[in-house]
C-alpha cells in the first residue's frame, strides 16, 4: 500500500461526515507584515515571548540580488499528532470532527512532554502571571481558532491576513478553497519525513526552509550558511 | 534554519536530568539490594542500599513534582480517568508508585532482622519495578521521534547500563572496606561502564550519519561547554578514565582506587545524562 493510502485509525481523511480543517499558507503571497501575529496575539492576550503563530524569515542571496522569504508558522494540526500521544493526562487531545488539537487548561500539568514532542515548536508555555486571564502555567498553542470555526468565521490570522495569504477551510469538502488549492498546486508541509501528516500546507516554500534533516538535498552553500549561523550561536 | 531563529525554549531542563541520575542510582542500589540475596558478599549492602533508594525515590519524586509547571496537580498523572497509556509517563508515574509501595514493604520486612523467603521475594518484585524506572526513562526520551539522538531504541538500554553503573559505583562507597564485596562491585562498575561506553560510542556513531538535524546535534554535543560536559566529562573523565582504571590489576586489592573510579563514574553518568538531555533539546530552539 502507497503512503499516500496508508490512513491511521484517527485520521479523518476523506471520512463522509467528518470535517478536517486545515490552512493553506501562500508563500508567494505572504508580505511579511506580520499582521497575523498581531490579530493572533489580540484575540488571545497572548504574553510577550511567546506566540501561538510567528512569522520567521530568512533573506537569501548577495546584494544587490537578495529576497526574503516569509514562513509564517504555527501550530499544524496534525493527523498523527505526537503531543496527543505523548501527554500523561489527556490533556491535549484530537477533536475528530474537525481534527483540531487543541489543549484542556484545567487538566494540564505542566510536565512539557507535548513540548518536547512536537517537531515544529508550536507549543509554548504560559508565564505564571498574565494581566486577563487565570490561565498561567500550563501549555498552550494554536487552536485554529476553534471558537471561532465553530461559528462559522475564519481564524483570526486569516481574517486579517492582507494578502490573503493564509487560506482555511475543510479539505474533506471539495468545493472549498483549500481543496481546490491543494488539488491544483504543488505544496509542501513541515518536516514530512516525521510522518505527522500535517493540516497546514505551504505553496512556494522552499524545500530547504520547510525540511530540518535533508540536507542530502540542500546545495553546499546552504548547509555552510546553517553552520556559521549554528557558530554565531552557540558561540562555538 | 539559520535566519529563521525564533525565540523557542527547551522543554526539560536541567532539574530532569538531576532526576534521571536519582532515578538510575535508585535503581541500582535495589539491584544490589536484591543480589544480596543471591551473592553472599553483598550481604552488607542489603540495608543500606534498600534504605537508600527509598531515600533517592523520595528525593527524585520531589524533583519531577517540582519541576512540572503545574505542581499541585501531579495527582492528575495518576487519576484512572486522566491516564493516558500512550504517553511513557504515565508508565512511569505507576512504576515510581509501584516501586514505592512494594520499596516501603520490603524494607519492613527487612526490619524484622531474619532473611525471610518473603524478604527474597518482595527484594525480587521491587528489583524488577526498579529496572522499570530507568527503562521507562529512556522510553521518555524515544519515543520523540523528531529529536535526533533521543530517537533510538537503545536509550532505555543505555539508561539501564547508567543505573547499573551509578548504582554499583555509590555501592563501591556504601561497601568502605569490604573486600569481597568491592570485588563483586568492581566487575559490575567495569561491565557496566564498558557497555555505556559502547553505547555511546554508538548512538554518536549514527547520530553524525543522518541529515542536517542529526549532523548539528552531533556537532553541538561534542563542541564548545557542552563538549566540554558531554566528552570531556562523560566520556572521557567519566566513562574511558574509570574503565581504564578498574582494568588495571593493580587497583583490584586497593579501596582508594575503586572509590576514585566510583567517583568518576558518578560524575560521568550525571554529565552524560545531562547532555544526552540537554543537547538534542538546544537544536530545536533553533528551528
Amino acid at each position: 500500500m502507497s503512503e499516500e493510502l496508508r490512513v491511521s485509525p484517527i485520521e479523518t481523511r476523506g471520512v463522509a461526515g467528518k470535517r478536517r480543517f486545515a490552512m493553506v499558507v501562500d508563500t508567494r503571497r505572504c508580505i511579511g507584515c506580520m499582521a497575523c501575529q498581531v490579530a493572533c496575539k489580540a484575540e488571545y492576550d497572548t504574553p510577550l515571548g511567546v506566540n501561538r503563530t510567528w512569522v520567521p524569515y530568512k533573506v537569501s542571496g548577495k546584494y544587490p540580488n537578495v529576497k526574503k522569504h516569509f514562513l509564517p508558522r504555527l501550530c499544524n494540526h496534525c493527523d498523527d499528532p505526537p503531543c496527543v500521544r505523548n501527554c500523561p493526562v489527556e490533556a491535549t487531545f484530537k477533536v475528530e470532527d474537525g481534527g483540531f488539537v487543541l489543549q484542556r487548561y484545567e487538566r494540564c500539568i505542566g510536565c512539557r512532554s507535548c513540548m518536547a514532542a512536537c517537531p515544529y515548536n508550536a507549543r509554548f508555555m504560559l508565564p505564571s502571571h498574565r494581566t486577563y486571564t487565570p490561565i498561567t502555567n500550563v501549555v498552550d498553542k494554536c487552536t485554529f481558532c476553534f471558537h471561532r470555526v465553530t461559528q462559522n468565521l475564519v481564524p483570526a490570522c486569516v481574517q486579517t491576513c492582507i494578502g490573503r495569504s493564509r487560506v482555511f477551510g475543510d479539505l474533506n469538502d471539495p468545493n472549498s478553497e483549500v481543496s481546490y488549492l491543494v488539488a491544483n498546486n504543488p505544496t509542501q508541509v513541515l518536516r514530512p519525513e516525521q510522518g505527522t501528516k500535517p493540516h497546514v500546507f505551504y505553496i512556494g516554500a522552499d524545500r530547504s526552509h520547510t525540511e530540518f534533516a535533508r540536507d542530502a538535498y540542500r546545495r553546499l552553500d546552504v548547509m555552510e550558511s546553517e553552520r556559521a549561523a549554528f557558530n554565531k550561536h552557540f558561540k562555538i | 534554519m539559520g535566519d529563521y531563529v525564533w525565540f523557542h525554549d527547551v522543554s526539560w531542563h536541567a532539574t530532569y536530568a538531576i532526576y534521571f541520575f536519582v532515578v538510575g542510582i535508585l535503581a541500582g542500589l535495589s539491584f544490589l539490594s536484591y543480589g544480596s540475596w543471591l551473592m553472599p558478599a553483598l550481604r552488607p549492602l542489603r540495608e543500606k542500599a534498600a534504605y537508600g533508594s527509598l531515600g533517592l525515590l523520595a528525593v527524585g519524586g520531589l524533583l519531577l513534582i517540582a519541576d512540572l509547571s503545574q505542581p499541585m496537580r501531579f495527582l492528575n498523572i495518576l487519576n484512572p480517568a486522566y491516564l493516558h497509556f500512550t504517553s511513557p509517563l504515565a508508565w512511569g508515574a505507576l512504576n515510581i508508585v509501584a516501586f514505592g509501595i512494594c520499596s516501603i514493604l520490603y524494607i519492613l520486612e527487612l526490619k524484622k532482622g531474619e532473611d525471610s523467603a518473603r524478604g527474597k521475594l518482595l527484594a525480587m518484585v521491587t528489583a524488577i519495578l526498579a529496572l522499570g524506572l530507568p527503562v521507562y526513562t529512556g522510553y521518555d526520551l524515544s519515543v520523540h521521534q523528531s529529536r535526533p539522538m533521543w530517537n533510538t531504541p537503545i536509550m532505555p538500554v543505555l539508561f539501564v547500563g547508567l543505573a547499573i553503573a551509578s548504582g554499583s559505583a555509590v555501592g563501591t562507597l556504601l561497601a568502605g572496606g569490604n573486600q569481597a564485596a568491592q570485588k563483586i562491585l568492581r566487575e559490575f562498575m567495569l561491565w557496566s561502564t564498558v557497555a555505556v561506553g559502547v553505547m555511546i560510542v554508538g548512538i554518536l556513531g549514527t547520530t553524525n550519519y543522518g541529515g542536517s538535524a542529526e549532523e548539528l546535534t552531533f556537532m553541538l554535543l561534542t563542541t564548545g561547554t557542552m563538549g566540554m560536559i558531554f566528552v570531556g566529562l562523560g566520556i572521557v573523565a567519566g566513562t574511558a578514565a574509570p574503565a581504564a582504571m578498574l582494568f588495571v590489576a593493580h587497583l583490584k586489592e586497593q579501596t582508594t582506587g575503586l572509590a576514585i573510579a566510583a567517583l568518576l563514574i558518578l560524575i560521568g553518568s550525571a554529565a552524560l545524562r545531562y547532555a544526552l538531555l540537554m543537547g538534542p533539546q538546544q537544536l530545536q530552539t533553533l528551528y
